[in-house]
């Protein structure tokens, strides 16, 4: 798009439209790399990135406001189906003449009703999978699982290595568009230990992953902003004998994986839970 | 089945994926719901009317998008709407002074969504509109451009624009972060 002289050189700052263009994926190709060299030295230009794309996804959610009440998705469901004259008058507009008749009589043996669940159920199904590019169900259980067995490696050293939540939790800021609280030590249930944390991505959304022990069992927790993820509710609850046990916060989806028994899985989860929680 | 009958059904299938944005779309438009409704049923009779002429290589959505923005500039509201002054679109009447971010302008808190509702409210029609095609139906910005009938960068500096207005607006309201 239109640029300007000094835009080519990788030491300028972002300006606002190009920030912008940049997050809605609209620039060329060339321009895109000449901006991403200037992150990967410019730690302002970095943070008002990952800000920009917080204001996006929280727009996204907060722009997705009204729902159509059942009886009006009802009326213009059965109007696309038939489209006959309109199935109520209108309220506020003049309409000019009908539609010649299209479809034969028989539609209107099916009740509104009818319709009104139709609808209601592929609009459950769009809003589900339709708006996001969303990964089938099992092959984030099994990304889910791929990550965790790498952390079981040996030869695996996280990123962080600290059983401080103070270190862990400053060392995503910045790294990571959204934020999360790490329970106090004596808050983790029994024998539970955090023992380092990664930067990781999930259905190419960043996400923090956690690793925890609890008594010799290695556990996995990702953590991924709400708005962003996959929904997760038909996860499987085990895979190939590990349990993947998922929960969410307003802000947060926090899946599990461990092959210790599920109940100590689940009150990790619950103090991680807990934790998010405003004080 | 008569082609027409086809037709309509091909019409149907593109459309009823699209319903629920529309109408939180025309929402937006004309702020409430009775008008809302009027305003989705008018764009399907006009769209499925003008059906024969929709090349099936170009994007549905943005074509329709279209149609309903086109019906909502018909209305009294969309009438009003088009009358009120903007300043548009070229001199940047916001304040960049500013170099850089402070560090708590960076990681605004956004975890409460009536806030943003509010903020919303308070853009601009013409802002906002531009901003939800992006961010809420991940509509491209040459096809925005097509449905708002305004060049492309115009298109990028009202979402720009848009942005950088909710971040004021929001900004009074931040708690601290992280
Ligand atoms: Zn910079």
């Amino acid at each position: 798009m239109n640029q300007t002289p000094q835009a080519n050189q990788s030491t300028d700052h972002l300006g606002h439209d190009k920030l912008s263009a940049f997050i809605d994926g609209e620039l060329a190709p060339a321009e895109k790399q000449r901006i991403e060299q200037h992150l990967s030295t410019c730690h302002e230009c970095t943070l008002r990135v990952l800000s920009a794309t917080q204001l996006k996804t929280a727009t996204a959610r907060a722009g997705q406001r009204f729902a159509p009440p059942p009886d009006a998705l009802a009326r213009l469901t059965a109007q696309l189906h038939s489209q006959q004259a309109p199935a109520k008058p209108l309220q506020t507009m003049k309409t000019q003449a009908n539609l010649p008749t299209k479809t034969p009589a028989r539609i209107f043996s099916i009740r509104p009703a009818a319709w009104a669940a139709l609808a209601a159920a592929i609009l459950l199904t769009v809003s589900f999978l339709g708006w996001r590019q969303l990964h089938p169900t099992n092959t984030l259980a099994a990304e889910l699982l791929d990550q965790h067995l790498a952390t079981l490696s040996s030869s695996a050293t996280p990123q962080v290595i600290s059983t401080d939540r103070h270190t862990v939790k400053p060392w995503f800021q910045g790294r990571l568009p959204f934020s999360f609280n790490l329970p106090e030590p004596a808050a983790l249930p029994p024998d539970t230990t955090l023992k380092g944390a990664n930067l990781t991505y999930l259905n190419g959304q960043p996400a923090a992953l956690l690793l925890f022990t609890i008594h010799k069992h290695e556990v996995s927790v990702f953590l991924t902003q709400r708005s962003t993820s996959p929904t997760l509710t038909t996860l499987p609850n085990t895979r190939s004998g590990f349990t993947l046990h998922a929960a969410t916060t307003p802000d947060l989806r926090i899946v599990a994986v461990s092959d210790v028994n599920p109940a100590e899985l689940d009150n990790l989860i619950a103090s991680l839970v807990q934790a998010q929680k405003p004080i | 089945m008569s082609s027409a009958t086809t037709r309509s059904a091909e019409f149907e299938q593109l459309a009823l994926p699209l319903l629920a944005s529309l109408y939180n779309h025309a929402h937006w438009l004309t702020r409430n719901p009775a008008e809302a409704e009027d305003l989705v049923q008018e764009t399907f009779t006009k769209a499925l009317r003008a059906f024969d002429s929709f090349q099936s290589d170009t994007n549905f959505k943005a074509w329709i998008f279209r149609i309903l923005r086109n019906t909502f500039l018909t209305t009294r509201a969309g009438i009003a709407a088009a009358r009120t002054v903007f300043l548009e679109d070229h001199p940047d009447t916001l304040d960049t002074t500013a170099s850089g971010p402070t560090p708590e302008e960076i990681l605004l808190r956004l975890d409460n969504d009536a806030t943003l509702h509010t903020a919303l409210e308070q853009l601009q029609p013409q802002l906002r509109e531009a901003l939800l095609l992006c961010d809420v139906e991940e509509i491209k910005y040459k096809d925005i451009a097509v449905i708002l009938d305004v060049p492309i960068g115009t298109v990028m500096s009202r979402i720009s624009r848009a942005r950088r207005t909710l971040r004021q607006l929001l900004q009074p309201q931040l708690g601290e972060s992280l």
